[in-house]
């Protein structure tokens, strides 16, 4: 019995961190983080929308910037079409010099950002399965009690 | 397909003309709000607006307060090497 739940857990989490992947803030959202959930995509989204507004979707180079494409990829595996795209006519969307840089620092940091939030997730999926509080609640009620002279 | 459509689209298949002047330093700041709220979101054990506004803004503050500080150290270590 112990042995399926634990295995529902880890089913759990392959699923909240498949879902934060593919749309940003979603993970949360299944775990009824719906706060979080809200600010975490409309953040990443942003800052990629910003990302692609500052450079255009050549930014999106999966042949000459593996590494950068790398951590875009997280944002969303809908950024690899963007990568399809971009490399099937990389001369109609190459870009140059500093719009190409800030698009990627703007792409690629959403990304990444997105990977905390993702990992986030899947621990907080973790505590829920083993019936564990968040990890800075402990901390604060600390905090709380020293405050108030304890 | 409607012009604004069009406009919108022509915005993303074509670069923003950024200079490297000392204001396109100003494309930090939109970013490092970034950072600094989907930071907070993951730390804070419950978000309540005004608690969450002001972690963030302390936080996007200090982040921005050190990269002052460590550009003008920067900045005085080449001007000590260069004259």
């Amino acid at each position: 019995m112990a042995e399926c739940s634990k295995e529902n857990n880890i089913f759990f989490m392959i699923i909240v961190g498949i879902l934060a992947w593919v749309v940003p803030g979603a993970g949360h959202y299944m775990l009824k983080e719906k706060k979080r959930s809200v600010i975490i995509f409309i953040t990443i989204v942003l800052t990629f929308v910003m990302g692609l507004y500052a450079g255009s979707i050549g930014v999106i180079n999966p042949i000459d910037a593996k590494a950068w494409y790398f951590a875009q990829v997280m944002n969303s595996p809908m950024v690899a079409f963007l990568g399809h795209l971009t490399s099937t006519a990389p001369e109609k969307y190459r870009v140059f010099g500093r719009p190409n840089e800030i698009g990627q620092y703007y792409t690629s940091i959403a990304g990444l950002l997105n990977l905390l939030c993702i990992v986030n997730a899947v621990y907080l999926a973790h505590l829920r399965g083993t019936n564990q509080e968040h990890p800075n609640s402990t901390l604060m009620k600390q905090e709380d009690k020293y405050k108030a002279g304890g | 397909m409607s012009l604004m459509a069009f406009f919108i689209i022509a915005n993303f298949i074509a670069p923003e003309n950024i200079g490297t002047d000392p204001k396109a330093m100003l494309w930090l700041l939109p970013l490092t709000a970034a950072i600094a709220v989907v930071y907070k979101v993951t730390k804070m054990p419950t978000i309540t607006a005004g608690s969450f506004i002001k972690e963030v803004v302390i936080l996007f503050s200090s982040i921005i307060v050190f990269i002052t500080i460590i550009a003008f150290a920067l900045f005085a270590l080449a001007w000590l090497i260069i004259e």
